[in-house]
């Protein structure tokens, strides 16, 4: 090791510290000849004489100033080459077994290079924000009602705002969709409501153009816009001249007057951006008026120094101040508080459950690559003992047949690691759409220098791990490798032991990895049988997006909805057609949850204070339910006749009426909604019970529901068809009668209810055929690994074996007797591999549905799974021995 | 007397300056002195070849050097035998006596 270390140092000393090495050769040169001359003079030369002999017997003095360079230079390098070449050539006589090294490493390294650059993409990077670190989110939580985040109301922003003093900067964010007119067709966009200073507290700086000033955010300014990178370049084709465009939205003129760099945007990805001065909703006096009418996001930054604890106390003492104020927004019971989190923590805390399961999975594939290639290297070693041998007596010492090895392992493991960057590379895209579903950082995941350096690092380190195996298993006993050529029995016992032990890892990991997938996938079967409690076969879903400032009343509104439904279902091919405010799987209320509201059952009055009882709203039409083909359990479904105003009607579900009401009739009762703060709604009468829908996730239990008609309340902008046919088949002719009715209208969306769902599934889905992958080249791994093992344990006791024959042992019973060798290290593994699996699986908990951890169905099908391979695996190669011969495996050496 | 110089076998000149520096450190001229005087102006030693030679040796990390003061107090580089080149000596003596031997029973038989 000292040794390595001064070579280091002077091998260091010649490339970077050059002049000084230089000079001391100079001057070391130099006292040679001065010396030399004089020895000369002192034979009686003039000095001219003198310095003429002795630089002749020097021999150049260049020259040899650049021998010396070379001999300290080179001489590394000389060896690396040697090796290298040798490797080479060694590489080129053993191709199977080169092929299967770096097949299996570069499966291993890609791997693992593919789920780290998500990590270090989403979880690692720093935010492409100024000083992305300051930056946090506000949520105010009501963990008592199991609400960890009801939004901030105009007025709740203000308060935050003006009193905090941990923040430098304190600004608001919500997204609605708006219609932009002055494209070919009208486009639904959408668009994030925010601060004026916005983008200055995140500290981002428009790509073109211009970011929002104070003064575009008052009452009467002129509306303005800044377009996403995204959509400016998917929509607008990147046109330079985009600045100083007028659109036409909410029936006012927007001038475009800046383009936003490529960030991630959150919670959700936005089309264009406007001031809340600009948004309908955000800007009316009965809007900023109330406290209780909460939709925004709010982010800060935090003062320099300011520690994240310090703003955690700080509104804290807000939240309290504004509950004693208004002890009516903020009942006592709700546990009200505000909670501030890092916004990198917010943006990834979806993936990083799931990323962090596949990250230790694929390093156990790389585990497992390595044991392969070492198991490998090791039989490989064996057959070479005798090169080694000679080697030896030729005198290379044992430093150098280590640094040999090294040097062979570690080109294999390089060209795996480039061929897995490789296979990184083409799978990238895949992933990425994958984790886009968590956080909208995924954008970010890139193949860059650090990942480069990451995947080097992996391969030199996977390298030094299966070549230091081999290596350190070299013969330290020269005489009798040469004597015994490498092949004799007792010869390999500490090579065969280690391979031993290799098989028994390769089998626990394997086992650990098999059980991991085993898990999520009988999860996901678990889940897609999940009966929803209605029927997705032929249905498709459209969103309509109504130009909402040509209708103004309720009525309005009525009559639009109306005339689309009567033209809808008069379409060819329409069975039925119900219109709906959310629809099962849709991505709004899978990403935000159910729209929750409380209400009071007449004659049991809510105590102050208190909680009210809690349910999911939908606004439906009479059809719905035969639409979705869900069961009415007991009275009535809506009707035309329930006028506008009529006797005010809901419908509620079967958890509601079992939650509530108990063994009660539940129709007939009466409830009301409440709006904190304020006075109570009208009293509406329940008159049906309905079947319970898993409309929120097919892992979400059905929830308390209460479902109101659509002429009976505003707003319900999806519709839901039932066709005869291939429903898709319906899109363009329902588009087309949509317009006809109304040519503003937006139409987004457009897919069947199948597909929603098969979204919904997706993240189970994708991990599970991730595991899956992993799985399976785990397990291919280790069959391999065994077959060569017990191939390599045949071939070397074909003698051993004669003699057992010949002394009158059976053919089976020796068969048996190398099978259960083999078979006693894969139940070591298995094992090993079960009790680590019963240690590992609870990480995945939160990934799996109505199963545990340890599900003893999937442990045991792993486990009989495993042997079988195993037992193939070990049977064929053994087989060899029925073909054995005695006499010639006694003659065979 | 240029015919009975012998010019040095390759390898041999390690040999030679593990075996002068065995006795004391020394500096380069020194050491191409002392082969001379010792071989009696048999062996032949290019004095330019001595310094990549010696230069190697260090790298092997057979001999290591030092700075030091020369006999008319001028600034030398001295070599120094290590302990691996002390031990490396034995063995390259072992291999030259079998080689020699060797050689000498062919061409006495």
């Amino acid at each position: 090791m000292g040794k390595l270390s001064k070579r280091i140092k002077i091998g260091f000393r010649s490339i970077f510290v050059k002049p000084k090495v230089e000079r001391e050769l100079d001057k070391e040169l130099q006292f040679h000849l001065e010396l030399e001359i004089e020895k000369n003079m002192r034979r009686g030369m003039n000095p001219e004489e003198a310095r003429r002999l002795a630089v002749r017997s020097f021999g150049g003095f260049d020259q040899v100033k650049e021998q010396c360079r070379e001999a300290r230079g080179t001489i590394m390098i000389d060896n690396l080459l040697q090796d290298i070449r040798y490797g080479l050539r060694v590489m080129a006589k053993n191709p199977g077994f080169s092929c299967m090294a770096i097949l299996t490493l570069a499966l291993g390294i890609g791997a693992n290079t593919s789920i780290f650059s998500v990590i270090y993409g989403v979880l690692m990077r720093p935010l492409p924000y100024q000083q992305g670190s300051q930056l946090v989110i506000i949520h105010q939580a009501e963990p008592l009602a199991h609400q960890q985040d009801i939004g901030f109301s105009a007025k709740e922003v203000f308060d935050y705002r003006d009193m905090n003093h941990t923040l430098s900067g304190v600004v608001e964010h919500h997204s609605m969709s708006f219609i932009l007119y002055g494209k070919d067709e009208p486009e639904r966009v959408k668009t994030a409501v925010v601060s004026a200073n916005f983008f200055d507290v995140l500290g981002v700086k428009p790509l073109m153009g211009r970011a929002f000033v104070p003064s575009d955010d008052v009452r009467g300014a002129n509306a303005v816009l800044m377009l996403s990178f995204n959509y400016w370049k998917e929509s607008f084709g990147g046109d330079p001249n985009i600045v100083g465009k007028i659109f036409e939205m909410n029936d006012r003129p927007h001038t475009v007057i800046g383009v936003l760099p490529p960030i991630p945007q959150y919670p959700v990805e936005n089309d264009v951006y406007m001031p809340t001065s600009c948004c309908p909703t955000r800007s009316s006096d009965r809007f900023i008026a109330n406290r209780n009418f909460r939709m925004m996001t709010v982010f800060g930054r935090l003062k320099p120094g300011v520690q994240l604890d310090q703003a955690r106390a700080d509104l804290s003492t807000i939240a309290s101040h504004l509950q004693q104020e208004y002890p009516d927004s903020y009942p006592k019971s709700t546990g009200y508080n505000a909670v501030v989190t890092p916004l990198q923590e917010d943006l990834t805390s979806q993936a990083k459950p799931t990323l962090l399961i596949l990250l230790g999975t694929s390093l156990l594939v790389l585990l497992l690559a390595c044991a392969n290639v070492a198991n490998l290297s090791l039989a490989r070693l064996m057959r070479r003992q005798r090169e080694m041998a000679v080697r030896t007596a030729l005198g290379a010492g044992r430093g150098r047949l280590i640094r040999q090895l090294l040097t062979e392992s570690m080109m294999l493991s390089i060209i795996g690691g480039i061929l897995g960057l490789l296979l990184a590379s083409s799978g990238m895209k895949l992933l990425v759409t994958f984790v886009a579903r968590f956080t909208t950082r995924a954008s970010e995941i890139k193949l860059d220098g650090s990942v480069l350096a990451f995947t080097l690092i992996v391969s030199v380190l996977t390298g030094l791990v299966f070549g230091l195996v081999p290596a350190f298993s070299t013969e330290k006993n020269l005489p009798s490798s040469l004597r015994e050529g490498g092949k004799g029995a007792g010869q390999g016992a500490v090579k065969q032991k280690l391979r031993g032990l290799l098989i028994v890892a390769q089998v626990a990991i394997s086992c650990m990895l098999l059980i991991g997938s085993g898990l999520m996938l009988r999860s996901l079967i678990k889940l897609q049988s999940v009966n929803g409690g209605f029927n997705t076969d032929r249905v498709m879903v459209m969103r309509l997006a109504p130009n909402f400032s040509k209708y103004t009343t309720p009525q309005d509104y009525r009559n639009y909805f109306q005339r689309v439904l009567d033209t809808a279902r008069s379409q060819p091919g329409v069975q039925s057609v119900s219109l709906a405010s959310n629809f099962p799987f849709s991505p709004n209320g899978l990403t935000f949850g159910p729209n929750t509201n409380g209400f009071e059952i007449e004659g049991q009055p809510v105590p102050n204070g208190a909680l009210p009882p809690q349910s999911d709203t939908t606004v439906v039409t009479p059809d719905y339910l035969q639409t979705l083909r869900i069961p009415l359990i007991r009275g009535r479904f809506f009707t035309d006749d329930d006028k506008p105003d009529g006797l005010q009607v809901a419908v509620i579900n079967q958890t509601l009426a079992n939650h509530r009401f108990g063994n009660e009739d539940p129709i007939g009762k009466h409830i009301r909604f409440l709006n904190p703060g304020g006075q109570p709604n009208d009293w509406i009468t329940i008159v049906g019970v309905v079947g319970d829908i898993r409309d929120y996730g097919l892992d979400h239990a059905p929830i308390d529901e209460i479902y109101g008609p659509l002429t009976q309340n505003n707003f319900a902008g999806n519709l839901i068809v039932r066709t005869g046919g291939e429903p898709m088949a319906m899109a363009n002719t329902m588009r087309r009668a949509i317009h006809d009715v109304d040519n503003q209208t937006a139409i987004v969306g457009v897919k069947t209810l199948e597909e929603f769902k098969d979204d919904s599934l997706v993240n189970p889905r994708v991990t599970t055929i991730l595991l899956g992958i992993f799985a399976g080249l785990a397990i291919l791994i280790t069959a391999a690994g065994i077959a060569g093992v017990m191939a390599l344990s045949v071939s070397q006791r074909t003698h051993e074996l004669g003699v057992r024959m010949a002394l009158g042992a059976s053919q089976s019973g020796v068969l048996l007797m190398v099978l259960r060798q083999g078979m006693i290290l894969v139940g070591i593994g298995l094992v090993i591999g079960v009790v680590g699996g019963f240690c590992l699986t609870g990480m995945m908990s939160s990934l799996l549905f109505a199963i545990t951890p340890t599900d003893p169905v999937t442990f045991l099908t792993v486990s009989v799974v495993l042997t079988v391979v195993a037992i193939i695996a070990a049977f064929v190669p053994a087989r060899r021995i029925t073909g054995i011969d005695p006499i010639i495996a006694l003659r065979s050496e | 007397m240029a015919k009975s110089k012998t010019d040095l076998l390759q390898g041999t000149l390690d040999l030679l300056i593990l075996k002068t520096l065995a006795l004391e450190p020394m500096h380069g001229w020194g050491i191409s002195q002392r082969i001379q005087q010792i071989s009696q102006g048999v062996l032949c030693v290019n004095q330019g070849s001595l310094y990549p030679a010696l230069h190697r040796l260090e790298l092997q990390g057979w001999i290591s050097s030092s700075w030091g003061a020369s006999e008319n107090n001028r600034q030398a580089k001295y070599y120094e035998l290590t302990k691996t080149g002390r031990k490396q000596l034995e063995t390259e003596k072992e291999d030259w006596q079998r080689l020699t031997a060797a050689i000498a029973q062919i061409l006495e038989a």
